[in-house]
Formats: C-alpha cells, structure tokens, sequence
C-alpha cells in the first residue's frame, strides 16, 4: 500500500507528523517531487484561473502523484491551534482537487479541527489509522511515534534548520549547524511555508539572500510561547492561521530580534495576505528604528530578474544604511 | 585623463556616459535599444570611442545597470553590475545632494526611491503591469500622430484636461479614444492622459510612500514636460529634472565604478575592440530536469564567454571549466 503526499502547501509544517505515522502502520509514503516548471504547468492546466499560484502547484502535485499511489492523503485541515482556522482554499481543498483532475485514486479527506480540543488530532490519526489496520495497538503506536518525531521536527527548526535541512536531519541524524555570520545584516523573511521554502516559487528567494552573505529568520524559527505572547499586542488577531504567524513573528522579529529588514513574501492575488501585508509594513513603518520594508509578489512567471533586482536593491539599501559598504 | 564609463541599457533606451575623476559628465551617449541589446552596446561604444579620440580620456573602470546589465557586463567587461534602483539612487544623490524623492519612469518600469541624509530608506517599483511608463506614451503619441517630443508641451497648452482612466493601459486607450470622437480637443486629451498616469503612478508605485521635497524626475519620461506638470500639481511641490535626466542610470552606474576601482584597483575594460568583435547570443531549453530552463550563450568568435539561465548552476559552472 502506498500513500501520496504532495510536497506543497502544510507539507512543510506537518509532513515529520505523517510520514512516521504512515510507516509506523507499515504503508510507504510517496512524496511528489521538488516543485519545477512541467509541474507548475500540468497544475496551471487542472486548476480554475482564479486561484493563487501555490493552490495551482498543489494540483501539478497531485496530477504527479495519481499514477503512483494508491490513496492519496489531502486532510481537510480545518484549524491547527484551536483557534485560528486555515486559508478557506485549504478547507475546500480535496473538493477543488475532485473537480479538477480526473482518475484520481481514493482520497482520504477527514476533518482536522482543533477547535473541538486538543484529543482531537489523535481522534482524527485514529480514523485515519483505522482505514489501514483493523489492530488498536499498531495505531497506537504510529501515533507514538508520529508525536515523537514530530516534537523532535519542531526542536530543530527553532535552532534555525530550513524545513528540509530538518528533514534530512531527522532522516539521517546528521545535524548541520546553522552558519551565522556575525557581521553581517540580519533579515527577517516572512510568508507562508509553502511560499518560503519551496525553491521554485519563491524563484530561490532564501538560497540569493545567503549568497549575499545575510543571516535570514523566518516565522517557522519563533518559538510557540513568543508568539503566542505576540498575540496580545493586537486588538483583534486575524482569522488565518499562517496568516496569525506571520504577523506576530514579525514583531517578535522586530521586537527581540534586531532584524535589519523585513522581507514579506506573497502569493499574486492571496486574499488573507490583503490584511497581512498591509499590517506587516505598518509594524515596520512605525517601529522607532524605521526598518525597510520589502513586497515580494510571486506568481507563475518565471522571470528571476525581476525579484532578483528588487532583493539585490533592498540588500544593498540595508548596506549602505549601515555603513557597510 | 582618466575616465569612468557607465552603460544603462535599459528595454527602451541604451545610455553610455563617461565621467571624470571629479564627477562630471564629459560624454553622453542615448541610443534606443530596439531589441538588439549587444548591437546597440557595441554601437554606443563606437560613439564613446570616436568621442574621446584625441581628448586624452583613459577609460579606469566601467559599470552596467539596467535590466540587460548582465550580458552588458560580459560583452564590456564591467568592473560592477548593479540593479537600476541602486543606480538612480546614487546619480541622483550625486547631482542633488539633499534629494528626498526620486522619480524615475522609464520605458518599461517606474520606481520611486526614498532617500534621507543621503542614504535610500525606501523604494518601490511598478509591478506586472506597464500602464504609465514611456512605452504607452510612445504608443499613444504614434496613434495620435503626434511626434513623442512635442506631447509634453501640447498638454501644457490644454486649459480644462479631460479625465481619463489611467488604471490599466487598456482601458486607457479605449476611454481616449471615446473621448476624442466626442470630440474633446487633442491637448485637452493629452493633458488628461498625464494626469492620469501620474494618478497611477502615484497610487500604485507611491502608493502610502512619504513624499519630501526636494523632488527629482528623471529617467526618459522627465523630457515630457506635460508630464512633470502633472506631477507639480498632484504634489503640490516643485519638482525638478536634473540636466542628464535621460542618463542617469548610467552615471550612477560610472559612479559605481569609481569607487568600484577604489577597491580593487585594475580595471576588467575589455576596451573599445568589442565594438567590432562579433557576440553572437544562442539559447537552448536544458532538457536535465522537468524545469525546462532556457539557457542563454554569449560567444565571442566562436568561444564561450558566459552562460545563464539555469537554476541549478550546472551550465554557469561549465563556463568557468571551460
């Protein structure tokens, strides 16, 4: 038996909570692979045109992995703190994915909601686990051991590990430690994690800042208490998970953290980024120290020139504020 | 003497200017690039070259901007390749010291750039769309048959401007077209389409952006007086276009150089030869992985100069292995 996954969208904040829980109950998972540009236009081709770009690449990697799997794994992922809930696309994800693309495999779609409590993650890995194996204790252990691996996940990513420099390390072991140049300029990158770390549509955003030689942060580097102590700064927090994230890491960032500059990542046409965005610069405009502000918009061009212009300008600009050039 | 070059080759318009050690501008060159980035390089370097002859200018260093700046470099030899924000930010800092606002419309892009005490705080650019910026200009001046020079001074002579939308270059084009077959005067339309795209400009590329005089315009679209207007009244400060307006990419990109050369000391100037070698640019989609790039060939007599395109760096590496 062999589960699909796609390599986009939650992948990069829960696939270390899947992928032992799914060998734990003896299937192989199957990941799409890396996001590339035959990918970006098979899912451009299935999905409706209104949708944001990371919505279209999720659809690509789903019409890679139809053929190679037998059930592909789409949660309909409600709300994953309880409190906040999901981009709606994410919430009608598996019903925009069944229109789209034809001969799909079976879908395994359950509702993740934590806003029932918190029992409900091991309720919803319970049903999920059900559909595999008819034994309580084989599920019980996956749980163990998904819950394992996955706080372990957490661990590294706030010591400063990329999604896939942690995914390497949970697979080999091997941890690499976080290169950080002292005298350089520190960055705060702020986006979605489908947006951040998929190299392809972010155009290699993260890999250009560090041949630069700046040291970056990104929102999955905050741990869970500053944000949540970030929370209260606003009146009203946004309806959005990821969202949420965005905004209270950057005034962790910003607060905590000295960054140099802020740089914010954003899908064309992202509808929760509307709110987002806007809120993000106000807190950089309105910070004492005045800290520079950059938009980068992506969508399905594929032209680097463009963001690799606006970067280089708003490098240098930082540089040359500080005197270091 | 000695001299520092500084080449812009922007989408519309190629610059050349050379500069000496005190900054000032000895030659500048303004070809229109017509798609032909290496041709229209090697032709403004023939024009610098005839120009200096027998005044004694020994070229220290060159400098590209623009968004062609990356083949400019390999085919010149620059010293520096920097981005065009940083450019007009440091020629306008140069020609106005206390310069808070730049704006710079260009043929394909507009940005505005923010500076305090000397130093750019804050830019932005146009995003997708190329509404506002010298190539529709150039488009509507040709429909109305009016030569692209005389536009400005035409809206100047408009007493009520009609409004236009000037959101989109689209529906632009189709509300001046309804507004001359109702039969509004051609100045009055012309004047209204600088409101409008100074309208735009300032929502979208200004938009939220702190707006302190002294105020700066340049780029090729600051020769359109109508257009300056427009500007002076929708901010209600003067602004003013420096004399090397259409050049100033390539002075900051000459600056640039200057002190490029400051720090590393000899220059990489290949030397006005390359006006008469022949570059030859091929392309070819790399089949290694679904990514389908398309990589880009500089040759130069039939060696290998550089290649880009990739995102992997296999072919950019093959380069230097040879």
């Amino acid at each position: 038996m062999r589960v699909g996954i796609p390599r986009t969208l939650s992948f990069f904040t829960l696939y270390p909570l899947w992928k032992p829980f799914f060998e734990g109950l003896g299937v192989d998972v199957v990941v799409s692979p890396e996001s590339n540009k035959a990918l970006l236009d098979e899912g451009v081709r299935e999905t409706v045109n209104d949708a944001c770009v990371p919505i279209k690449l999720f659809h690509g990697h789903v019409a890679a992995l139809k053929n190679k799997v037998d059930i592909l794994f789409m949660p309909r992922l409600v709300s994953l703190d309880g409190k906040h809930t999901l981009c709606p696309k994410f919430l009608g994800l598996p019903d925009m994915v069944r229109c789209s693309i034809s001969g799909l495999p079976e879908i395994i779609d359950f509702r993740l909601d934590l806003k029932k409590g918190k029992l409900e993650l091991y309720r919803f890995l319970y049903r999920v686990g059900q559909r595999f194996t008819a034994s309580r204790a084989k599920i019980i252990r996956a749980i163990w051991l998904a819950r394992h691996n996955f706080s372990r996940y957490r661990k590294l990513l706030l010591q400063g590990l990329t999604p896939q420099e942690a995914f390497n390390c949970l697979d080999t072991g091997y941890e690499p430690q976080p290169e950080k140049n002292m005298s350089s300029i520190r960055l705060a990158v702020l986006g979605y994690p489908y947006s951040l770390y998929d190299n392809y549509i972010s155009v290699g955003l993260l890999e250009k800042l560090k041949s630069y030689g700046v040291n970056v942060v990104t929102p999955e580097m905050v741990p869970e208490r500053e944000l949540k102590r970030m929370s209260k700064n606003l009146p009203k927090n946004l309806f959005w998970y990821y969202s949420n994230r965005v905004v209270w890491s950057c005034m962790y960032f910003l607060q905590k953290q000295n960054v140099d500059g802020v740089i914010h990542v954003t899908a064309f046409g992202c509808g929760p980024d509307a709110m987002t965005n806007k809120l993000v610069e106000l807190e950089t405009k309105y910070n004492p120290r005045k800290i520079p502000f950059l938009t980068v918009t992506i969508d399905e061009h594929t032209g680097e020139v463009g963001v690799a212009t606006r970067v280089e300008a708003f490098v240098d600009l930082i540089r040359r504020k500080k005197g270091m050039v | 003497m000695r001299g520092y070059l500084g080449i812009d080759v922007g989408s519309v318009s190629t610059n050349l200017v050379v500069i000496d050690d005190d900054c000032n501008v000895l030659i500048d060159v303004y070809l229109r690039t017509r798609g032909q980035p290496i041709q229209v390089v090697q032709e403004g370097m023939r024009q610098v070259e005839e120009a200096i002859k027998g005044k004694n200018i020994e070229i220290c260093g060159v400098g590209t901007t623009g968004s062609a700046r990356i083949l400019t470099g390999v085919i010149v030899g620059a010293d520096t390749v920097k981005n065009e924000i940083t450019a007009h930010a440091v020629a306008a800092s140069h020609m106005v010291p206390d310069v808070q606002t730049v704006l710079e419309i260009g043929g394909q892009d507009s940005k505005i750039i923010l500076l305090r005490d000397g130093i750019v705080v804050d830019f932005a650019m146009n995003t997708v769309c190329a509404a506002g910026t010298g190539s529709f200009l150039d488009h509507q001046a040709a429909r109305l048959n009016i030569p692209i020079e005389q536009f400005g001074e035409l809206a100047l002579e408009s007493k009520s401007p009609v409004r236009i939308a000037g959101r989109c270059s689209v529906f632009a084009e189709s509300d001046m077209v309804h507004k001359q077959q109702m039969g509004h005067p051609v100045q009055d339309i012309i004047a209204g389409l600088c409101d409008a795209l100074v309208r735009n400009y300032l929502n979208n590329v200004g938009k939220g952006k702190e707006i302190l005089p002294p105020v700066v315009f340049q780029g090729g679209v600051a020769a359109n007086v109508g257009i300056r207007a427009a500007f002076e009244r929708a901010l209600g400060l003067e602004v003013f276009v420096p004399e090397y307006f259409h050049v100033m990419g390539a002075i900051g990109a000459a600056l640039l150089a200057k002190s490029a050369i400051r720090g590393k000391g000899r220059t990489q100037f290949r030397g006005f030869a390359v006006s008469d070698m022949e570059y030859k640019a091929t392309s070819f989609e790399c089949n290694g992985c679904p990514n389908l790039c398309e990589i880009v060939n500089i040759s130069v007599n039939g060696e290998v100069l550089a290649r880009w395109g990739g995102r992997c760096g296999k072919w950019e590496t093959l380069q230097k292995t040879g």
